[in-house]
């Protein structure tokens, strides 16, 4: 990034703190809470641990939701690749759960699994699993016939095909779909929790809101901001090395949540 | 040392895309025979669109033919029948089609050494090959590069080599050398033709380039515009090695070239 790029940011993060601070120095700090007491409220809370105990439990609950709806919408399109029956029978049903609002759902999955982890954990994997079905679904569509038809002529049976061709071929796009599903991911499992919960991020905000403490449920706001910008990195940072072989800027890169 | 069978035989090949919105596809290839004898390097020259890929297409058995039979070493291995197709006869048949097709997510060395590895040939022998070949084509020392950082030429070769490492008896090329630039291409055809000295394979090497057809092959066989057949057949008497930079002065090519732009048009 260049320098000037990098102060440029600066001055509009400035702008946003400014125009932060003048709101409260308007409406009163009791409705927008100010820049500097969310700073020293967020410094406290992290050295009380308390803002670990939360965060750890949203981050559990997004972490487990996206692999018990991730790994099968990863796996899923190859395993239908073979079968395009069944594909063909099953896609309009696809189409119509990806339309089901999932957040609609944060009631049904209370009242079957309770309020603990497990709710949220679900509300996660029902949005999770769904973006990354599409997503890789149309990588595995998106394989080169070329390359299928070189490798049939060189000896590779459909098994190979599916692992040297197929697999590598979607990964890019796997991975947009992860890309584009963390962020609500996060945002499923603050839903469940400000639903019904006595731990998490969306906990926090929920107290802070019904305590007129609007300083946490801004503090909560910036650890989950920082939380997703935190999660989208290190999703980058893996898709860089793991797909190293790649050209730059080609393929599906979608860039979301502004990294 | 040739043997009396010819290696491939194909007879009365006819072929026609199924119909398009209710209308008939016309005839894409039509009463279509030649044969390849053993180590022969058979050329075919035809105008754009004739059908020359889909005729390799289905010689490589990527494609089905509507019509007529095909016979390697005197067993039929696609007809109009409606069998399964057996892409590459087991891996009798190779295949170098005019885009490199080399996966990008390889590097060039694990390219090169795929077919071997899924064909469980991998041995030290085929590693010795595979060396040998990385040399031949100047491509040592860009083993752990990945297609995309390699020049099209490179490609070019490293699509060429493996094909060649896996040394299928008898090779079908699709305009392998098209997209590269005047110069990149007589150096491609030069290891080409160096390749082909050192194991003489049998060799189906269609163009729609007249002086690579001549420069390159044992004989040259002409194509007629769609549906496709084969209008004339040229035995190209230049001695080898043949020094592809002058081309032009060996004696007889000024003749052959102006016969066969004759039978195009």
């Amino acid at each position: 990034m260049k320098l000037r790029t990098f102060f440029d940011r600066l001055i509009v993060l400035l702008l946003v703190i400014v125009g932060w601070e003048l709101c409260s120095l308007y409406f009163g700090t009791i409705w927008f809470s100010s820049p500097w007491r969310v700073l020293r409220r967020l410094i406290e809370e992290i050295q009380n641990g308390d803002l670990f105990y939360q965060g750890a439990y949203t981050l559990k609950a997004a972490l487990y939701g996206s692999l018990l709806g991730g790994v099968p919408g990863l796996l899923l399109p190859f395993a239908l690749r073979r079968h395009p029956l069944t594909n063909a029978i099953l896609d309009p049903y696809f189409i119509g759960g990806y339309g089901v609002p999932k957040l609609a759902l944060a009631p049904l999955f209370i009242l079957w699994f309770g309020i603990d982890l497990a709710p949220k954990v679900a509300l996660v994997a029902s949005i999770v699993s769904f973006l990354v079905f599409f997503s890789t679904a149309a990588g595995v569509s998106a394989v080169n016939s070329q390359y299928v038809n070189a490798a049939r002529v060189f000896g590779a049976s459909e098994r190979d095909i599916a692992r040297h061709i197929v697999w590598p071929g979607a990964i890019p796009y796997a991975f947009a779909g992860f890309r584009i599903a963390a962020p609500y991911a996060i945002g499923a499992a603050v839903v469940g929790e400000l639903i019904s919960s006595n731990r998490g991020l969306g906990f926090l905000i929920v107290s802070g809101a019904t305590d007129f403490d609007t300083t946490l449920v801004f503090v909560s706001l910036v650890t989950l901001t920082i939380l997703v910008v935190i999660i989208n990195l290190l999703v980058g940072r893996c898709e860089r090395w793991l797909l190293r072989w790649r050209p730059p800027q080609q393929g599906p890169s979608l860039r979301v949540a502004g990294i | 040392m040739t043997s009396a069978l010819p290696m491939l035989q194909v007879r009365r090949l006819a072929k026609r895309f199924p119909p398009r919105a209710g209308a008939e596809s016309p005839w894409i290839l039509a009463d279509l025979s030649f044969h390849v004898c053993e180590r022969e390097f058979l050329t075919m020259v035809g105008p754009s669109g004739a059908g020359k890929s889909t005729l390799l297409n289905i010689i490589a058995q990527v494609d089905g033919a509507s019509d007529g039979e095909i016979l390697f070493r005197g067993e039929a291995i696609g007809s109009a029948n409606g069998r399964t197709l057996n892409p590459g006869w087991d891996c009798q048949i190779g295949y170098v089609t005019q885009d490199d097709n080399l996966l990008p997510w390889r590097t060039l060395i694990d390219n090169v050494t795929l077919p071997l590895k899924l064909q469980g040939r991998y041995d030290e022998a085929a590693k010795k090959r595979v060396v040998e070949l990385f040399c031949a084509t100047n491509l040592t020392g860009f083993e752990r590069y990945y297609p995309h950082e390699l020049s099209g030429g490179m490609r070019k070769r490293g699509s060429l080599i493996r094909t060649l490492a896996y040394d299928p008896p008898i090779i079908l090329m699709d305009e392998p050398f098209s997209a590269v630039d005047a110069q990149t291409r007589t150096q491609l055809q030069q290891d080409l033709l160096r390749l082909w000295n050192l194991g003489r394979k049998t060799i189906v090497f269609v163009t729609h380039d007249i002086a690579e057809a001549i420069a390159l092959g044992d004989r040259v066989l002409v194509l007629s515009k769609s549906p496709a057949k084969v209008i004339a057949d040229h035995r190209i008497d230049i001695s080898r090695p043949r020094d592809l930079g002058n081309v032009y002065k060996l004696e007889g090519f000024g003749d052959i070239f102006e016969r066969v732009r004759r039978d195009i048009q």
